[in-house]
């Protein structure tokens, strides 16, 4: 059976950080729009593949072909939001959880009529390499992972609480219609959050597609790992999504080292399911806001 | 008994009693038809039928009671497994048996909404979602469901497609009366307070999980019998094709599509979006896309789905026709 070892728990925190970089962009767009977007997983998605073009195409560094990536996907997003998201959330919940459920399955289906339903991952050099850190054996891309989810975390954090565009979003956020009122954009400001979210969901996906491998079918089970991770750390709470990502990690690659790892799902929304019924706020919920 | 005296006479008003009618002579047509249909036809129409049962049971508590439940495609699945291991393991007649798998899938429905219900909104479509997805980590992995293979239907008790036509009709008749007589009743009207005003309705002394309770049952119990017809219809179960998520998906998309919150709204949403797939079937995966395309004008465009645009028509020409010259 299981065995608890120094690697288990070092793979378990490294997967954490790809797992908070993947659900970052859910975190922010629910935390700011009360948004469930359903298209998270195809996000992701689509982020590794139009990478995966890009790197196969003109060859480079994954991470560099990921920067026009993010941007391409911040340019469909946006309209996205504008055009069709932001004009039917106030017609109730269900209209926009299912216009981002039917976005969601567009691009899952035209990635599928494009590229087939076979994985696809991301060559690097550096891929498959590994690191020994006092014994301990580390993959390097987890590690990259790792750190550029928290570097992302810790950008998006200073964004939105110190500048000026991130005070307009917690306006935005707090009360539209005042916010409205003493002249900000509400309607810019929640296509640029989206914008944001689709960016950073982009890099999740490079990471996701250079640690593992990724295709078209797999963006529902990506988004509800992601959920698995804010509903942890806190709906809407981007540190805590971090520390979501770290327990998500961590309790996965135990659970699948003690359990079996086919049981891998079960064990992640097992605990999703879980955590929502026993603290509907996640466990790092810090204030009450419906 | 004057208490039930009062229910019925709420329920029994022109408001259900002429809907009901409608619905009647349509199921009475559809039987009388079958004569002039060929099998394909009869297959689509059983396929159509088990598809609108389940959106009709799924409007009853996502369109009615404001829940997004992401969840009953777990009923489909577990009502079509009962179906065919009960009938596997013990051989009881076939309505008997879909009847206990039914029974099985409303305790479910009351076991669930007790954790979901203490969600409420995108809380509770995220919570379903991921019940969902962990009852097919579990099922997918467990001998006891084949999920390696796939679950026959012993042959000696398959109906063939007139029988199983016939039992669909009556069937989605008896979902259709049910859901429409029982938000008409008190018990739907303070579903619908819950929904509109939960502070409110629960200052009037309505308990939310009490007065819901029934709506899970009584929907699991309908969704569990189209998971157990389903079965009939295809003879084989896999795991992948019982638990699929697309059960909870179809459902919600059609009932907001034909209208959320109305009786015929998950009816004339299933059969549009039955058809648009049945007509684009030849452009393989691109019947999908125009599908999600579809979908999202509507949303776009119709947030009340098609019951809301004729809501809005007749207000319009009622208003035309009563305006002075």
């Amino acid at each position: 059976m299981g065995n608890l070892s120094a690697d288990v728990i070092v793979q378990g925190i490294l997967l954490g950080g790809l797992y908070a970089t993947a659900a970052l962009g859910l975190s922010l767009v629910f935390g700011v729009m009360k948004l469930i977007n359903l298209a998270h997983g195809q996000f992701l998605v689509l982020g590794a593949y139009l990478t995966s073009l890009l790197v196969s195409a003109i060859g480079g560094d994954p991470f560099l072909s990921a920067i026009p990536v993010a941007i391409l996907m911040a340019a469909i997003a946006y309209p996205m939001q504008r055009y069709i998201f932001s004009p039917v959330m106030s017609s109730g919940e269900e209209a926009p959880i299912t216009a981002t459920f039917g976005i969601g399955i567009a691009i899952q289906t035209l990635l599928l009529i494009f590229f087939s339903s076979n994985p696809r991952s991301i060559d690097a050099p550096y891929a498959t390499s590994q690191l020994d850190i006092f014994g301990v054996h580390v993959r390097l891309t987890l590690l990259i992972a790792t750190l550029i989810g928290v570097a992302t975390v810790l950008v998006l954090t200073f964004v939105i609480k110190k500048t000026q565009f991130g005070r307009q979003v917690q306006a935005a956020s707090f009360d539209p219609a005042a916010a409205g009122l003493v002249g900000i954009n509400v309607k810019h400001t929640y296509a640029s959050v989206m914008a944001i979210s689709a960016a950073s969901a982009s890099i999740g996906g490079v990471l996701i597609a250079l640690s593992f491998a990724i295709a078209p079918p797999e963006g529902t089970n990506w988004l509800l790992r992601a959920f698995t991770v804010i509903v942890i750390g806190g709906l809407g709470s981007l540190s805590g999504t971090l520390y979501g990502g770290f327990i998500v990690g961590l309790v996965e690659t135990v659970g699948a080292e003690f359990i079996g790892p086919q049981y891998r799902d079960l064990v992640v929304f097992g605990v999703l399911v879980l955590i929502l019924v026993i603290k509907p706020n996640g466990l790092f919920a810090k204030r009450v806001r419906k | 008994m004057k208490k039930f005296k009062k229910a019925v006479a709420t329920v029994i008003d022109s408001q259900t009693v002429y809907p009901a009618g409608l619905a009647v002579v349509l199921a009475i047509a559809a039987i009388v038809a079958q004569g002039g249909m060929t099998r394909g036809n009869k297959n689509q129409l059983t396929e159509l039928f088990i598809m609108m049962s389940i959106s009709v049971a799924w409007n009853l508590i996502g369109g009615f009671g404001g829940q997004f439940s992401l969840g009953h495609s777990i009923f489909v699945g577990i009502g079509g497994y009962a179906t065919a291991i009960l009938l596997t393991y013990f051989g009881w007649p076939l309505l008997a048996t879909m009847a206990i798998a039914a029974l099985i899938s409303a305790a479910l429905g009351v076991l669930i909404a007790f954790p979901l219900l203490r969600l409420r909104g995108p809380y509770l479509a995220v919570g379903s979602l991921g019940m969902t997805l962990a009852v097919y980590g579990w099922m997918i992995n467990w001998d006891f469901t084949k999920a390696s293979s796939s679950y026959q239907i012993p042959i000696e008790f398959s109906l063939s497609v007139d029988e199983l036509y016939q039992y669909v009709v009556i069937f989605v008749l008896i979902a259709i009366l049910a859901s429409l007589f029982m938000v008409r009743s008190p018990m739907g009207l303070r579903m619908i307070a819950l929904r509109e005003d939960e502070a409110g309705a629960a200052s009037l002394g309505v308990h939310r999980v009490r007065s819901l309770l029934p709506f899970w049952a009584v929907s699991g119990l309908i969704t569990g019998m189209a998971g157990a017809f389903y079965a009939l219809q295809q003879g084989t179960l896999t795991v992948d094709a019982a638990f699929n998520l697309k059960f909870s998906l179809d459902a919600a998309i059609t009932s907001v599509i034909g209208g959320l919150g109305t009786v015929a709204g998950p009816i004339i949403g299933s059969i549009v979006v039955y058809y648009v797939r049945d007509f684009a079937a030849d452009l393989a995966n691109w019947a999908l896309v125009i599908e999600a395309v579809i979908v999202v004008l509507v949303v776009r465009f119709f947030p009340r789905g098609i019951m809301g645009f004729l809501y809005k028509l007749r207000t319009m020409i009622e208003a035309w026709a009563h305006s002075e010259d």
